[in-house]
Order: structure tokens, then sequence, then C-alpha cells
């Protein structure tokens, strides 16, 4: 064998081997491409469309240059103009979310906390419970809160043997606070598992080392643990914010009042309405524009970590 | 429906302790200092323990509840009229079995789940993989994409979905196929996010001692890698599993007749149209059983394939809970 | 059909052309429909029956077709709409499958058939939405041979104003849309304006979901029985009606007042007839029947309206789907539906004193009864010119979903 060949055979088995990461992506690509990056496609050409009159449906206009602005333009009329009614659902949903990821975090953090740093032996049993709720799916969680909250439910019942006033409240007639709360039960078990997983994470070493240097248990808190899971708080609260900015389903089940109504009924509404699906379509995309800022903190951020480990 | 983010922490994590490879690949502390200062910490804990306590009433009884009264002989949610499998089984219109809707709702849930599993998990790990493997531009972009799926709202990914599928891809009618299809886009990312950070923890040491010896390429993937690999991609079926009984928005979107309506759709509809009831806890509570031997068999064999690593109870638990 | 095949029809059948080719110009045809372009639909109204056609390419079936053997009838249906007891002696009878898949708002049916996607054989449309179903032919024409049960309805079915000589529907279930109340919780004098003197039961009041029928309610609390109106200053007064019910009430809104208003999680319910009149199995332990009121205005002036059985052009059965009708409308097989359904069926045989003869209807619920002079005395929720329409719905939807 020559050298030159020696030489050659490594550059040309690399070559050959990208064709074979290349295979190996290629279905998850093709599917990712198809199916995610094409909808959205599809979602901007139905927004900038037009409208089949007779049936009022949606027809995509496929060529940008036919684009047409007027349901972005109904939109932003319908939520900054003087009839606007998309404006109260909007402001609601980020009170309500705020809320509720505020409330879900004060919730889970302790009891992250406790179970990551002093469950001692009983850990696997905390954690079992922990995470139980997790595999229990969205519709059961809610399920059990309509049947405790119901006229005749546990709770009221509950309300009326401690002569607690505000018994007999009809918990689910259009009340903020059950939204809020059922968000909350809704979204913190997915929470709780990723803000275990950091706060475990943190080397007891730097607790102990703050602790030699003299800081005490609050300030030891305060000064290490809290900053040092700033980045597992910031990644839960995107677990919890995301997918609440676009709950309808939570809302529609516990109030299915107009005065607690939320961005993504707003949506789901226009889309079961025939002749409103193009406004649907330019409001979900207006929310997508909202989100795209911290979605791409996140993503880049995300991509950027594991790139590094390679 | 199961948006946890896995990356986030151990990604976030690395970059403030230098000496930890990556996520779930943590060096365990000197065990004589830990335990020194959880003695110290533990005996003020009290309040912490109290207010998990609370938590943990507050996250399982109700559901406790809604499983009990499955079993109520009346269709009553808070009078308890004695045992019965009414809304399971004898129940002659309305119970799981004899409602149509409902069996059908199970049998579609499963359905979904399944096919779902099959098809993402293969796609999904050689998807990962590829990525890893294949440095270019291309395939940095490509991780983005799936990167950012993972985080999109349902909402709007469920609303693209159905319009693709009704103005372009005719070839994937409403119902199942939509449905999977969806679905497969949806949970791509687990068995990405997770096959990716263990090969990340694997490093090329391996596969590169296999090639010395011979091996091609496909080889050394196949029969040193893919081993080291089967943790992970097992907690990812069972996280794909458990994400698809657990979906709502996408289903809801994507599903046709009441055939193609899934158990928690058909929750939904049920409860939106006035018929929330006892056979819907009944259905639920079955899904959950379900639910839960996913997760005991996820367990049991997460630990089965990971004997030989030094891992512990917690890190198997929080494996296939997406941690 | 796909969605392709019915844009091409639709636009073969209506001069869609004309707004494709306006795509690109000023983008006035994206979010807002112009106004007369549509309107070539036919209104139909008591007083100007419509006579819809038959298209070439929408066929009759032929006479004298076997019933389609192994067959899954699909049948797409509101909530609790239909008995499944019925549905299951029919397969019995011609020995097929079914299939009931439910809708809660007639907005969600038309959306999702619109799709293209989704292959029902029978549908139940209310009058206001068939002419829109009909032009897009997603209704098959029926062939009267397989439905001789049509000599059972009330004779004016059987050449209604709105489908004149039944060409493409017959006639499902007739109802009122009133009030219903809890007697023993609720101390008010029945009528229209019920939910706005209800501050005092604030969190238990519901409307009807349904854009037709909350705005018909906001005009008749003033006073206007014109509830196919096409006056923006009249629909939008409606609107904000409506929107004070928020912070008067916490109003809410679904379709729910057969179950809520018997198990008391409202006291004041916008209701259909038909959905009160099976209140008493839905009833809670230990509550009497004399509870619950139902409402409709003694001179008759209320919204009356009759749904529709009609037969999809998407459906692979069309013989099974044309003997489904005929056996929904045998007087048998009507009252075993309406026990269940509570709605009744317009046939001549099904009358009120039956109803409570047969104990099928507690005679505390009269008021819920239909009779062919409440159709002469009342109004109908009719088709409306599209552009109005798209102020109906623009102004319930921002009350529905903003407020």
């Amino acid at each position: 064998m020559s050298i030159a060949s020696r030489v050659a055979r490594p550059a040309s088995e690399h070559r050959r081997a990208r064709y074979v990461w290349a295979a190996l992506a290629a279905p998850g690509a093709v599917w990712l491409i198809l199916l995610f990056v094409i909808p959205f496609y599809v979602m901007l050409a139905v927004a900038a469309g037009q409208i089949n009159l007779l049936f009022q449906t949606s027809v995509p206009v496929w060529n940008p240059v036919h684009w047409s602005g007027a349901n972005f333009a109904a939109i932003w009329h319908d939520l900054v103009g003087p009839s606007s009614y998309i404006g109260p659902p909007a402001i609601r949903t980020v009170v309500y979310t705020a809320m509720a990821s505020a409330l879900s975090l004060v919730i889970a953090y302790p009891v992250a906390y406790f179970v990551a740093r002093y469950a001692g032996r009983r850990k696997t049993l905390f954690l079992v419970l922990l995470i139980a709720p997790f595999w229990v799916s969205y519709m059961m969680r809610m399920l059990a809160w309509i049947d405790l909250l119901q006229q005749g439910g546990y709770v009221n019942k509950a309300f009326a043997f401690f002569h607690v006033p505000g018994g007999g409240v009809n918990f689910l007639g259009g009340q903020a606070v059950t939204v809020v709360l059922g968000l909350v039960y809704g979204y913190i078990p997915y929470l709780i598992v990723v803000l275990y997983a950091g706060l475990d994470r943190i080397d007891p070493s730097l607790l102990e080392a703050a602790r030699d240097l003299g800081c005490s248990r609050t300030k030891t808190f305060l000064r290490v643990t809290l900053p040092l899971s700033r980045s597992t708080i910031i990644a839960g609260s995107f677990i919890t914010v995301l997918p609440m900015l676009g709950d309808y389903y939570t809302n529609q089940l516990l109030s299915a009042a107009p005065g607690t109504t939320m961005i993504g009924n707003v949506i789901e509404g226009q889309l079961g309405q025939p002749g409103e699906q193009g406004q649907g379509a330019a409001l979900a995309l207006l929310l997508l524009v909202v989100l795209l800022v911290p979605m791409l903190y996140y993503s880049i951020s995300t991509a950027r970590a594991s790139r590094q480990n390679i | 429906m199961a948006v946890t983010l896995p990356d986030a922490t151990g990604a976030a994590g690395e970059e403030l302790f230098a000496p930890s490879p990556a996520a779930g690949a943590r060096t365990p502390p000197a065990a004589v200092r830990r335990s020194s200062i959880i003695a110290r910490l533990r005996r003020r804990a009290v309040f912490l323990e109290t207010f998990t306590w609370l938590y943990l009433i507050w996250s399982i009884i109700p559901i406790g509840i809604a499983v009990l009264f499955s079993f109520n002989s009346g269709k009553a949610q808070a009078t308890w009229q004695g045992f019965s499998w009414r809304w399971y089984v004898t129940d002659p219109t309305q119970s799981v079995l004899h409602n149509a809707e409902l069996h059908q709702a199970f049998v579609q849930t499963l359905v979904l789940a399944g096919l779902t599993t099959l098809i993402t998990v293969p796609i999904g790990v050689a998807f990962a993989i590829g990525i890893d493997r294949w440095r270019t531009r291309t395939a940095s972009a490509l991780n983005f994409v799936m990167i950012f799926s993972f985080v999109v709202p349902e909402l709007l990914l469920a609303i693209a979905l159905f319009f693709v599928v009704t103005d372009l891809l005719h070839f994937l009618p409403l119902g199942t196929t939509a449905e999977v299809a969806g679905l497969v886009v949806w949970n791509l990312s687990w068995p990405a996010i997770v096959v990716r950070s263990r090969l990340v923890t694997i490093g090329r040491v391996y596969e590169e001692a296999a090639a010395d010896l011979g091996a091609s390429r496909l080889k050394a993937l196949w029969r040193v890698l893919m081993p080291m690999l089967m943790p992970a991609i097992f907690a990812s079926a069972v996280l794909v599993f458990a994400g698809v009984i657990d979906d709502f928005v996408i289903v809801e979107q994507l599903s046709s007749t009441a055939a193609t309506q899934p158990v928690s759709v058909a929750i939904y509809s049920n409860v939106h149209g006035g018929l929330a009831g006892p056979a819907l806890n009944a259905l639920a509570t079955l899904m959950l059983v379900i639910s839960l031997v996913v997760a005991a068999i996820g367990y049991v064999g997460y630990r089965l394939m990971t004997r030989g690593e030094r891992k512990n109870t917690a890190e198997a638990l929080t494996t296939i809970a997406g941690m | 059909m796909t969605r392709r095949d019915f844009l091409t029809k639709a636009g073969a059948g209506l001069a869609l052309g004309g707004i494709l080719a306006a795509c690109g110009s000023n983008g006035s045809g994206g979010g807002t429909t112009p106004s007369g372009s549509g309107s070539s639909l036919p209104l139909p109204r008591p007083n100007r029956p419509v006579e819809w056609p038959i298209y070439s390419d929408d066929a009759i079936i032929k006479s004298g077709l076997k019933p389609e053997t192994g067959a899954t009838l699909q049948i797409y249906n509101w909530v609790a709409y239909i008995n499944e007891a019925v549905v299951k002696n029919f397969c019995k009878k011609y020995n097929c499958k079914y299939s009931i898949t439910t809708f809660n708002t007639m907005s969600e049916a038309i959306a999702k058939l619109a799709s293209g996607q989704v292959n029902f054989d029978i549908f139940f449309p209310t009058i206001d939405v068939i002419g829109q179903l009909i032009e897009t032919k997603m209704m098959r024409p029926l062939n009267h041979s397989y439905i001789p049960n049509i000599a059972n309805t009330w004779p004016d079915y059987r050449n209604p104003f709105y489908d004149q000589h039944w060409r493409y529907t017959v006639p499902y279930s007739i109802y009122t849309t009133g009030m219903a109340w809890r007697k023993d919780k609720v101390d008010l004098a029945p009528g229209w304006d019920m939910p706005w003197q209800a501050a005092k039961y604030r969190g238990k009041v519901a409307l009807l979901d349904d854009y037709r029928e909350g705005i018909s309610l906001a005009l008749l609390k003033r006073g206007i029985t014109d509830v196919n109106t096409t006056s923006t200053a009249q629909i939008q007064q409606a609107g904000k009606d409506l929107g004070e019910l928020t912070s008067l009430v916490d109003i809410r809104i679904d379709n729910n007042d057969y179950t809520e208003i018997p198990d008391g999680n409202t006291w004041i319910h916008h209701a259909w007839s038909g959905d009160i009149a099976t209140a008493e199995s839905y009833l809670s332990k230990g509550t009497s029947i004399d509870t619950i009121g139902y409402w409709f205005p003694s001179d008759g002036k209320g919204p009356v309206a009759n749904d529709l059985m009609a037969v999809l052009k998407t459906g692979q059965n069309p013989v099974l789907s044309h003997l489904f009708l005929n056996y929904l409308l045998d007087v048998h097989n009507a009252f075993e539906n309406y026990s269940y359904v509570g709605y009744m069926q317009p046939l001549t045989a099904v009358t009120p004193e039956k109803l409570i003869a047969d104990g099928l209807l507690p005679h505390q619920l009269t008021s819920t009864v239909v009779r062919p002079s409440d159709f002469r005395a009342g109004v109908e929720e009719l088709e409306l010119p599209l552009s109005a329409n798209q102020v109906w719905e623009q102004t319930w939807n921002s009350f529905a979903k903003g407020l």
C-alpha cells in the first residue's frame, strides 16, 4: 500500500461517514420539516390568505406576493381598537399565567428543595409521591377537581361543615381563582420534577463551604442555593408559562365564562367559527411572534450548551 | 402535554460546575461531607417537611377521590353509595365497557401511544446520533429546529398541523393518520434530547477503540454504541408513551370521528357537553392504571439496564419522568 | 370528497374566481367578507319558500337499492341528542355497525365538515345552515321512495318553506327556546330579562352557547322579535346588553342546561325545551321535579325551531342513511327516542297528552311541549345574509370570548 493511498483513505472514509450520519438524521429531519416547519408556513398562508365566501372557510394563498394583511389588521383592530375584545383576554392571559406560574414556583420550590436536601433515606418515597401526579393525565387531574368543586361536591361540603362563610359558592361558575388554581394544579407536576433535578444537582460541598465561611442557614440559601438554582428556575418557568399561554381547556372546563377567557380560548373559538379561521391563524402567529424571543433564547442556549459538551 | 425540559437544567448546570461532564452523570460528592451537612440541616427542616406533606396531600387526594368514586354504585360524586363495578362493566349503557364512545377512546389511546412510540423512538434515536456526529451547519440548524419544536406551545403547533393536513398534505387525513403524524413530531424531541445527552456522556472513545480494532463505522455503531444507548432509548420510549396518553391538544385538533378520539378528548368533550359522570372517572382510572404500569415497567427496566453503572433509585425515577 | 374537490366545485358553483383574482390587489378580501358578493344564496322565509336545486354531479340515489353490507353508519350529532338504543336497534335490523360522533356547537360542526376530511353519513343541521351545505354539495338529495314515514309528520313538514318538497332534509325535532330555572332557589318572575335581574344569583346563571340564540335572547329582552335582524345597531346593542352580564352575574356559556338545572349547578339557564323535558333523569337525589321550571312566553312570541336530518354526500352508506331517516320517523321509534332525548318529533301521533299519559313527560313540564300552533305564533331563527351573519358572529364572539 502506497503512502498516498494511506493518507487518502481516512479522508474518503470521512466523507462516506458523513453520508451515514446524514442518512441517520434524514427521517427525523424530513418529519420535522414536513410537520413542523411547513405547517407554520401553511398557517401563515392561511392567515394572509383568502376566505371562501360560501362556506366561510379559509383558503390559503401560497404565493407571498399575493398575501393580504387583512386578517392581521382585523386582529390588531380587535386587540387595541376602540371596540377591542381580544384586549381583555390578552391581559387576563398575562395576569393568570403570571399568577399561576409564580404560585407554582412558590409551592414547588420548597417541596423540591426539601426532597433534594433533607429527605435523607426517605428520598425514594418522597420522589415516588412527587412524581406520581406526573403520571396522571392532565384531563384526569381536571376531572378530579370538577368533582370536588361541584355544587354538592366535597369542597362545598367542607365549607358547610366548618361553617365557613363563602360556602355554597359555585366554584365552577366563572371564578378567576378557580382557573388560576386549576392551572397551578395542572402544570405543577412538570415543574416540580425539573426543580428537583436542578436542586439535586447542586453540590452539597458548596453549601458546606458557605456554612464554614460563617454564613447563616438563611444566608447560605440566599447567597448560594438560590443563585445556583437560577437557571433551574428559569427553565422551570418555561415549562409552566409556555403551555399556560396556549391553554384553553382548563378554562373551559373549570369556568366556561366569558369573564375568565384567555387568549387560547379566543384562538380556539375563532378556529371553530366558520369565517374566522384566518383570523385565528393570524392571532396564533401573533402569539408565536411574542413568544419567539423567550423560545429563541431557550433554544439557542440549549443548543449552545449541548454543542459545548461535544 | 408533558413539556418538561430535561436538558435545560443540565446544560445550565454544566456552566456552573465545570467538573461534571454532563446531565445525568454527576460526579458523586464525598459521601462523608454530604451526610454531615445534611444531618446538621435536617433538624431544622420541620417546616419544609410539613409543607411538603401538605403539598402531597393536595396533589394526590383529589385524584384518589376521583378514583374512589369511579367505584361508587350511584351517580353522585360526593356521596358514597357502596362499592360497585357499575361504571366499568355492569351498567348496560353507561359503563366503559358498554358505552361505545368510552371504550373506543380507551382503545384509541393505546393505539396512538403504541404507534407513536414505535415510530418516534427509532427516528428520534437515529436523528440524535446523526446530528451528533454529522457536524455541519445543516445539522446545527436541524438540531435547533428540534429543540424549538420542544418549546413551542402545543396549541400553536396543533393549529398549524390542522391547517397543513387539511390544506396541503392530503395524504394525511384527519383521524388516526394525522394524529400519529402530529404526535410523532411533537414527541420526537424526547428520544432526540435524551439520547443526545447520553451520547455526550459516552463520548467517542469506545467507538474509536472499536474502529481501531477494525470494526467498520456502522458495525461500531451497532455493536458498541447501541448497547450503551439502550437505557436512554428505553427511557425515552416510556416518556413518549406516557406523553401520548397525556396528550390532548394535538389529538383534539386532528381527530375526526368518535372512533379516533382518545381518552383525553372523550373526557373533555363529555365534560364540556355536560355529561361529567362516574363513567368518565372509571375511564380515567383505567388510563391511570396503564400509566402507572408503564411507569413501573420503565423504572424496573431502566434499573436493570443500568445495573453496572452505580446509579441510584432517585436517578432512575427522575429519568423516566423526563429528567 | 377532498377539500380540494370541494374548493373546485364551490368555485364553479359561485363566482369564486372573482375574489381569487382580487387576491393580490389590496388585501380587502382577507378577513372581511365583501358584502353582497356571497348573497346569491337564497334565504328561505315562510313567505318566501325556497326549492333547492338538484345538481347533476350530486344526484339522487336510485330506488330499490339494497342497504350496504358490513357498513359502519357514521352519525354526526349534538351531544346527548339521540337515544343510542334506537340506533342500536336500527343496526340490529339492518346488520350494520354505527359510530356516533358528537359536537357542542353548530359552528364547530360546520367548521369540521368544511375541512372536507370527515366522512359522516348522517348530520343533524339547523335550518339556518342548510343553504350553504346544499350549495357546496355537502348534502345528498333524498330519494323519497326510501322514506315513506314522512307521512307520519305534521303536514307542514311535507313541504316546508326552507326546503320545498323536502328535497334534502326531513324534520328531526321541534323545540322552543326559553328560560329554565330552579323554583326552589330563585325568586324572580320568569321572563327574558331573568339573567339581568339575577345579581343575587351570581355564578349560577348561564346562557346557551349558540350565537343565534344568545343574541336573540338579548333582542327579545328589549322587545325586538325580529330575530333575523340585519340592523347592525340592534345587534351591537344586544351584544352590549350581553356584555353587562359578565359583571352582573359572572355569566357562563354552555349547552348543558339539561344537566345543570336538575343537578343544581346552575339556577337560571337560557334553555331549549327539549333539554328541560328530560330533567327528571338528571335530578340529584332528593330533589323533586316540582323544582324545575321552564318558561316560554304565553303569547308564543319566542323562538321556535325544528332541527333536521340530512344525508351527507361524504358518507359511504347512502342507502342505509335513507333507511335511517325513515326509521327515526317511525312513531314507535320516535317515542323511544323521546324517552332519552326529550325533544319531540313533529309526528302527528306524538301528542303532549300521549307523552304525559305514557309517563314520558312529567305534567309539571308541559310548558316544554311544542304544538303546530307555536310555529304560527313564534319566531324562527333563519339563514341570514352573509354580511349580517358576520356581524352576528363577531358580536357574539366579542362577548363570549372577550369581555
